[in-house]
């Protein structure tokens, strides 16, 4: 085991090529990337941001949980600077709510959305090619639960060739199973007050990642929203402390509908 | 008078070519009504008067070049191996005489008219066996003859001939015009019993709508292909397929594709054993300099536009399938929003520019305390005591907001079934409870799995002393993701 300067020494133009990455590093080099829009993800990311043309794998428990949040930011960026071309989803859960996807800059007009019939995954992964070979698409999302190393294999080689941003979401089940993609993170949903997401990192270009990146990525009006609303519910539950001892059940959730349902009354 | 003979050679050691040898010439005599609208078929050479668009083109060097350069691409774009032969002369069968007698001897160059051998000369052909034994082996030799023995022996057309080549007779063809429709049959080779196999069949005629469209200077928008089935009793004999494309198409090999993925489809109930295809609807192309250069491979964009995108996922996924969006004005939130069909608005999709959010020219509400996926239709939750359940209990962070969409314009949404209310009182009713006024209050809740929630709950428009006791209805409308 020799220590990297041997190394240098040992290979000095090896040292000094741009191409060569060490594993030890960041990989960083020839990597065209997008800003995430998060400073704390775009750190432990190789090349500080979302790469271009590579399959960016993003697992998470539920389709539909953590998306908009993370990606919005990059893809408005995307969309402000070429603003002809096209966002496309392929097999999307559920219908992506136009005013609230507004507030967060993205251009609803530019977005495509693309459906197969139930269980008609080859469909799907055609429908992502033939998006990712159009010279109009900028970004592509697919929901891709039933697809299989092979076929994400050839939609790497896709993003590449034609240099897309390409995001495929899938089940944390396959999280074992071997992947083409560069960048494989894991997204879990946190109950905090200030980050609600935690990014894991599987798979970079770069020394694996011990702990996950906390971001908060819900608009900053939503969060002002529940923190008011905790902060009245604390308060509520102060004064009913004050008027009589306090029961510890009072802090489940029934109860706490029950004292709402007061309001609504 | 400046003529351009032209003649598609097919090579026969390449192997089994895409086009036969008329059809080369055929679509090479297309091409070139783009240059000049005097251009006919003469044996097996294409003819073409070009002195009145010299001046165009820039000259005959250049216009020459260009109808080949156009002339290699088609056939090179269609995957057909072909050598064109080009010459040019002062009169046709000048030209024609040249193109011959490179095609028959290659290497040599015939500098003078004069030297060019008989067999170059349509007229003479039937009488070559005795030219030759009379001493006669090129057009000098012969125009020594003296014209009367040459008439009383070889009969008026050689001498006419004769003299339409020295241009002492007017040089005149009838004129190749392109129909104003595309419409042409081939049988197939065989009979074809499933769908994706008529492809070649197709191909083959798509080069000639090409070339059509090439040498009328238009693009199609739309065309009808029909196969033509065995005869059975109880099959109709023919079978079609419509294909519309949004921007008029000169290079078709998009065209080819929607209807590659369209026949994917079809099931054939009986053996096809011709193709037609015509075409419905064409345009004029302004630029059809542009249009001609967007042949060339290089001027090409690397991929496709998302016209051709949409209408390649619509054709095989179906139409319904491929969406895009359009705002609406109103309260409701499963209204502010409506997802079409992308083919439906493809115009707007392909040219719209960014909406400008912050001005008034939309109608739609910029709402961040919004969920950012809406359920398509609400979901009915399961109800624990007074609490809703998905996937498990669930907590309330934040709500009521109120939501009352109840006026006129509800009323306006039942006006479609004005005629039903004549039937009677059970329709309308129905047409009510199709469109029930939205009183609502939203409530965000979480849930340990499944993030933030957006439930609602129904209220009912009249307040009774009764519905107090009946549990109330909790609705799943959307996640923040």
């Amino acid at each position: 085991m020799s220590p990297p300067n041997s190394i240098c020494r040992a290979l000095p133009e090896l040292a000094a090529l741009q191409q060569v990455w060490r594993a030890g590093e960041l990989g960083s080099a020839a990597l065209r990337t997008v800003d995430t829009g998060y400073a704390a993800l775009n750190q432990v990311l190789p090349g500080g941001g979302w790469p271009q043309g590579a399959l960016i794998e993003l697992l998470q428990t539920q389709a539909g949980l953590h998306e908009w949040g993370l990606l919005a930011p990059a893809l408005a960026a995307r969309q402000a600077s070429e603003p002809r071309q096209l966002t496309v989803l392929v097999g999307a859960p559920y219908l992506p709510f136009g005013p609230a996807l507004g507030a967060r800059q993205l251009d609803m007009r530019r977005l495509l959305s693309v459906h197969a019939h139930q269980g008609d995954s080859p469909s799907l992964l055609w429908a992502t090619r033939e998006a990712l070979q159009c010279a109009d698409v900028s970004s592509v999302l697919a929901w891709l639960p039933d697809a299989r190393s092979a076929h994400l294999r050839r939609l790497q080689i896709a993003a590449h060739a034609h240099d897309k941003l390409l995001f495929v979401f899938r089940p944390p089940g396959v999280r074992l199973e071997s992947s083409p993609a560069p960048l494989r993170l894991l997204l879990e949903g946190v109950p905090g007050d200030a980050q609600n997401l935690a990014v894991h990192v599987l798979k970079r270009r770069g020394p694996p990642l011990a702990s996950p990146v906390l971001l908060a990525t819900r608009p900053a009006r939503l969060t002002a929203l529940l923190a008011a609303s905790r902060e009245r519910l604390r308060r509520h539950l102060e004064e009913l402390a004050a008027a009589r001892p306090v029961d510890v059940s009072l802090w489940s959730s029934h109860a706490l509908d029950r004292l709402a349902s007061l309001h609504s009354h | 008078m400046r003529w351009i003979a032209l003649q598609a050679c097919i090579p026969t050691e390449a192997g089994p070519c895409a086009m036969d040898a008329l059809a080369a010439q055929q679509a090479l005599a297309s091409l070139a009504l783009g240059f000049t609208p005097r251009v006919a078929l003469v044996d097996e050479a294409v003819l073409l008067e070009v002195s009145g668009s010299l001046r165009l083109f820039g000259g005959l060097g250049l216009l020459a070049q260009q109808l080949e350069q156009l002339a290699k691409q088609f056939f090179k774009s269609n995957q057909a191996v072909v050598h064109i032969l080009r010459e040019q002369g002062a009169t046709s069968l000048i030209a024609i005489g040249r193109l011959r007698q490179r095609r028959h001897t290659p290497a040599s160059l015939c500098k003078r008219v004069a030297d060019l051998p008989l067999h170059t000369l349509s007229a003479a052909r039937p009488h070559l066996g005795v030219l030759e034994r009379v001493g006669c082996r090129n057009w000098d030799d012969l125009l020594r003859l003296p014209r009367d023995g040459v008439a009383r022996r070889f009969g008026a057309p050689l001498l006419a001939a004769l003299d339409r080549a020295r241009g002492h007779a007017p040089d005149s063809y009838l004129w190749r015009a392109l129909p104003e429709r595309f419409d042409e049959k081939i049988e197939l080779d065989a009979l074809v019993i499933h769908g994706p196999a008529l492809m070649a069949g197709v191909l083959q005629l798509l080069t000639g709508l090409q070339a059509w469209l090439i040498g009328r200077q238009s693009g199609v928008c739309a065309l009808k292909l029909v196969w033509h089935l065995d005869k059975r009793r109880d099959v109709a004999p023919t079978g079609e397929l419509v294909v519309r494309t949004a921007q008029p198409a000169q290079d078709l090999r998009h065209v080819a594709r929607l209807i590659a993925e369209q026949l994917a489809q079809q099931r054939l109930p009986a053996p096809v054993h011709s193709l037609s295809l015509q075409s419905l609807e064409t345009q004029k192309l302004l630029n059809s300099s542009a249009a001609t250069a967007s042949l060339l491979m290089e001027a090409r964009r690397q991929g496709d536009s998302a016209l051709e995108l949409i209408e390649r996922l619509s054709a095989r996924l179906g139409q319904a399938q491929v969406q895009g969006w359009q705002p609406q004005a109103d309260h409701r939130p499963e209204q502010m929003q409506c997802w079409v069909k992308a083919q439906d608005a493809i115009k707007s999709i392909a040219t719209s520019n960014r909406i400008n959010w912050t001005s008034g020219l939309n109608t739609l509400k910029i709402e961040d305390l919004y969920p950012s996926w809406l359920l398509a239709e609400p979901l009915r939750l399961k109800v624990a005591g007074d609490s809703p359940l998905y996937q498990g209990r669930l907590l309330r962070l934040a709500g009521p907001q109120r939501l009352e969409a109840t006026g006129w314009w509800m009323a306006g949404d039942g006006i479609s079934d004005k005629a039903g209310q004549k039937a009677g009182d059970e329709v309308s009713s129905a047409a009510v409870r199709t469109q029930p006024p939205a009183i609502r209050d939203y409530f965000i809740y979480r849930s340990p799995q499944a993030g933030l929630l957006w439930l609602y709950s129904e209220r009912l428009p009249v307040a009774t002393p009764q519905g107090q006791g009946q549990a109330r209805a909790w609705y799943l409308h959307g996640f923040f993701a």
